[in-house]
């Protein structure tokens, strides 16, 4: 990497992103929001015409998704059409959109060769990935 | 409660915290966690689950259009996630620790006291001057913390440079603490960093404090969900409502004052922080 000389007491020089990286990151929040809100809305109507007379307090005392928070459990649930199933893959989406961001903002550092950027934004990337695969699982 | 009445009930309660969050720049989470917990009878774990969702829409609602006009700077934004994404993870796991020792009254007095600390930090005057320049230190020269964008109100190009990174990773690792525990953005706790510490200009310490809510939310999120304290049912009517409030909010009511909304609705977090910590020591 190289970093320009800069006199202590000068403005130091401003290393714009190239301005893709801007659309490409505005694309990933708007798509993933509107796929989270279309799986979450489509399913929360499915949900509630599926299951007439249930209360709000038996939704609140057993969480429906508790069956597929593993990948056999969803997929499984997925094949077989499970509302909740669909439900949690709508909150997966939620949760990965700010995630892909990431996942954006390490592509456009390593494409114009920042490497101390973009090892930091890759371990923030590992970090995130440690709290869904590891850490919630371990502790649930 | 019949199923659909608390599903409609739920996206109204989503409208109105996306509403007051775009406007006061408050997460809806500071509203939602305790009206959940108060009127839905929602445990405090599925509430706090619940919190993430809020923040996740409004950050990716609003987050795009910031990220559009190029006002988060997401080199600094980036580079401060590695204190806030790690606090996000330890206040998580603490707060699923908690729930499993039967501590959950304890974790309602804390979020009390929690909502109490962003009152004053709400009600400061937010200076539209920009800051006076101060030196980078090293950390901030060698990652080329320094960015610039054209200020409208002022009709100029403004550029900007980090100065003292390290108190500044300290209170970002501390919010994401709050943040990952309670639910909420801890927005107030983010900007104060990146505009004391950091000296950044008003406007892209909102933005970039924006910017990073969502990637913080979504550590606390991560291990919320995948620890089962995420429920369907009660998130997918909020991220709705949310998001619909959130733009709302955004583009139909821009001439509403900030400072006015947040005069108003102030009251309501002190209230809410008041029935928190009352309820967690078993008070009516």
């Amino acid at each position: 990497m190289s970093v320009a000389p800069a006199l202590a007491s000068g403005p130091a020089p401003v290393r714009p992103l190239p301005p893709e990286a801007y659309a490409r990151m505005t694309l990933v929040l708007r798509l993933g929001l509107i796929v989270a809100l279309a799986i979450l809305g489509g399913g929360v109507v499915v949900y509630v015409l599926v299951n007439p007379g249930m209360t709000s307090s038996a939704v609140l005392s057993n969480n429906p998704i508790l069956n597929y928070l593993s990948v056999a459990g969803l997929g499984s649930g997925l094949a077989t059409g499970s509302v909740s199933a669909v439900l949690t893959l709508g909150l997966i989406v939620l949760v990965a959109t700010p995630i892909l961001r990431v996942v954006s903002g390490l592509y456009f550092f390593a494409k114009v060769g920042e490497r101390a950027m973009a090892a930091i934004t890759f371990t923030v990337l590992l970090l995130l990935l440690l709290g869904i695969l590891v850490i919630g699982p371990f502790v649930r | 409660m019949d199923l659909a009445l608390f599903v409609v009930l739920i996206i109204l309660l989503g409208i109105a915290a996306g509403l007051v969050g775009s406007l006061t720049g408050l997460g809806g989470g500071v509203v939602v966690i305790p009206l959940l917990i108060v009127f839905f009878g929602a445990s405090v774990p599925i509430a706090i689950g619940t919190g993430f969702v809020t923040i996740l829409a409004t950050s990716s609602a609003t987050g795009a259009a910031y990220v559009r006009d190029r006002l988060s700077d997401i080199r600094i934004g980036m580079f401060l996630e590695i204190a806030t994404v790690p606090g996000a993870l330890v206040g998580a796991t603490a707060t699923v620790l908690i729930t499993h020792a039967n501590l959950e009254s304890a974790l309602l007095v804390a979020f009390g006291i929690v909502l109490f600390a962003i009152i004053p930090g709400s009600l400061a005057r937010r200076h539209i001057e920009l800051p006076t320049p101060q030196p980078q230190d090293a950390r901030s020269r060698y990652l080329g913390l320094t960015g610039s964008y054209h200020d409208n109100a002022l009709d100029q190009d403004v550029t900007y440079q980090a100065a003292r990174t390290t108190p500044a990773m300290g209170v970002m690792f501390g919010a994401g603490v709050v943040s990952g525990m309670f639910g909420i953005g801890g927005g107030v706790f983010k900007v104060l960093a990146l505009e004391r510490f950091l000296n950044l200009p008003m406007k892209v310490s909102t933005a970039t404090s924006n910017f990073m809510i969502g990637v913080t939310a979504a550590a606390g999120a991560g291990v919320m969900l995948a620890a089962g304290y995420v429920n369907p049912i009660v998130a997918a009517p909020v991220a709705i409502g949310t998001s619909l409030g959130a733009y709302l909010g955004s583009r139909v009511l821009p001439g509403l004052r900030n400072r006015t909304v947040r005069l108003l609705f102030l009251p309501v977090v002190a209230a809410l922080a008041i029935e928190m910590v009352l309820r967690g020591f078993g008070l009516p």
